[in-house]
């Protein structure tokens, strides 16, 4: 393979996301994993324009690395729990769990090394958004709809669990 | 020139030619920075019947904010013994980095431009987000309860307003049918969206003001309840990063509020012999005053406050619009 804007691009951005990956299960704190967790984002929004699908990436960076990770480390930061865990394990442990990552590797890289999909020419990656919103409104409408039902029962769950709570003080004092 | 750099084949030189571009535009905005600052200073006097700065650099203070800045460089860089280490150092610059790269998508005219995205308005607000991670992270980081405390209501109040703010661009985004900031510029060339979303441009110019952090929604860094909010325990340069975020975040709303509802780089009827940059310039400063003015004139809001306004006015007046807009959307193109 020669080496493209693009291949470097994807080399970088892969590099980082995996980095952070390793850096959110191994770091100690949880507000470190938590800006692990932010890189990694980041790079797979950045991996998504590789992909020409700019809209999903910019979600991605709205979503992921904007809201979630700021509603998460809002719960870290008013949850006072002792912040740095400490991990136990032993040898033996430690030996069968590298095995089995080599071997789930080795037969992800058999299973992909010769995989050969089809490239078949598509307009997907023109005007993203048009095509993503004439999708989703025309094909798949009703899932669209029960998933904004869902999102508002879970919604009206969380207010009402919120004031219970309040109430329940209230009565306390 | 620059969709051609952007398709060619990588190599140095073109390495050279992005980090020259990137330097150069740097440039440019720091030296907005520099007389914005100067010139927030002057027009807060003017309008509180004070002077203002005037004592270095000639009459008009021109090297205040040089002076300011050379003082910020050479002081000493302190991290307290207690702060996490490792976030502390990095939190600036997160909240500085995504301020410099939403840049790249904003249509100053129409030949001085950097990346035509076909998503340019969803870039900027979803790069934005990110700088609050890093102000969370420097409260979190300085270990300090101010810091802390400041670092929380940064969050809580820009996801709060980030969505009035994306709300009110929606009608523009329908009326357009693009995300692409050039074609929402193009479609303004008879008549601008401020006449057509006078209330979009409310709501988008209360938001965009909570989102920059600026009185009267300065409530990160209320000074009079928070020492300093959450840089309280930065000095130097990492306390200037967070400053000069701030004021490139200004730079970077002023020309989306002139991109979107000002027509951008298009003039004024039977004005047209004025060149495309001066127009934007002029609008632009319109918009950098009244951003001054605004916090001349309104006093800061209370925490409790700002959350009703977001979410029980602004959000149900931005929701309402996208409905009338579309409504008549419609029926204007049924007949």
């Amino acid at each position: 393979m020669s080496l493209s804007g693009e291949f470097l691009a994807f080399i970088v951005l892969s590099l980082v996301a995996i980095i952070g990956g390793v850096l959110l299960l191994n770091l100690t704190k949880v507000v470190h994993m938590v800006i692990a967790l932010v890189f990694s984002f980041i790079s797979i929004a950045g991996i998504y324009v590789l992909l020409s699908a700019e809209f999903i990436a910019a979600v991605q960076v709205l979503i992921y690395s904007g809201a979630i990770t700021i509603i998460m480390l809002f719960g870290i930061m008013l949850t006072r729990h002792h912040d740095t865990e400490d991990i136990k394990t032993n040898t033996w442990k430690r030996l069968i769990l590298l095995l089995a990552i080599v071997g789930f590797g080795f037969v992800v890289y058999i299973g992909i090394y010769n995989l050969d999909i089809p490239e078949k020419p598509t307009t997907l990656h023109e005007a993203n958004t048009e095509q993503i919103g004439i999708e989703l409104y025309s094909k798949y409408i009703i899932p669209f709809e029960v998933t904004s039902v869902i999102l508002l029962v879970a919604l009206v769950g969380a207010i009402i669990l919120a004031k219970k709570d309040h109430e329940e003080e209230g009565d306390n004092s | 020139m620059i969709q051609e750099l952007l398709q060619s084949s990588p190599g140095l030189l073109n390495l050279g030619i992005f980090s020259l571009l990137a330097v150069l535009l740097l440039f440019v905005v720091l030296g907005f920075v520099t007389y914005g600052i100067l010139s927030e200073r002057k027009v807060m006097g003017f309008m509180q019947m004070r002077i203002g700065p005037n004592q270095v650099g000639g009459r008009w203070a021109l090297l205040q904010t040089v002076a300011d800045v050379l003082k910020l460089l050479i002081k000493e860089d302190t991290i307290p013994k207690v702060a996490d280490r490792p976030l502390y150092i990095i939190a600036p610059v997160i909240a500085f980095a995504p301020a410099f790269m939403v840049l790249a998508a904003l249509p100053f005219t129409d030949k001085f431009q950097f990346a035509d995205m076909g998503i340019g308005l969803l870039y900027y607000i979803a790069v934005s987000g990110i700088t609050t991670v890093g102000i969370v992270t420097a409260g979190w980081a300085s270990n300090n309860k101010y810091a802390l405390l400041g670092g929380m209501r940064a969050a809580a109040q820009m996801i709060s307003y980030e969505i009035p703010l994306v709300m009110s661009v929606v009608g523009i985004v329908l009326l357009t049918g693009s995300l692409n900031l050039n074609e929402i510029v193009e479609a303004q060339k008879n008549i601008w969206y401020i006449v057509l979303q006078p209330v979009a441009f409310i709501v988008f110019l209360i938001a965009s003001v909570a989102e920059l952090n600026r009185v009267p929604f300065d409530l990160p860094e209320a000074e009079s309840e928070l020492v300093a909010g959450y840089h309280v325990e930065y000095s130097g340069f990492r306390w200037a990063m967070f400053m000069l975020s701030e004021y490139v975040y200004m730079f970077a709303m002023a020309s989306l509020t002139t991109i979107l509802f000002l027509g951008g780089w298009h003039p004024l009827p039977f004005l047209g012999f004025i060149p495309a940059a001066v127009w934007f310039a002029l609008k632009f400063s319109l918009v950098i005053y009244l951003l001054i003015w605004i916090r001349v004139t309104f006093p800061r809001l209370r925490a409790d406050q700002l959350m009703e306004f977001g979410w029980k006015v602004l959000l149900p007046v931005a929701l309402a619009n996208i409905f009338v807009t579309a409504l008549l959307k419609e029926l204007f193109s049924m007949f």
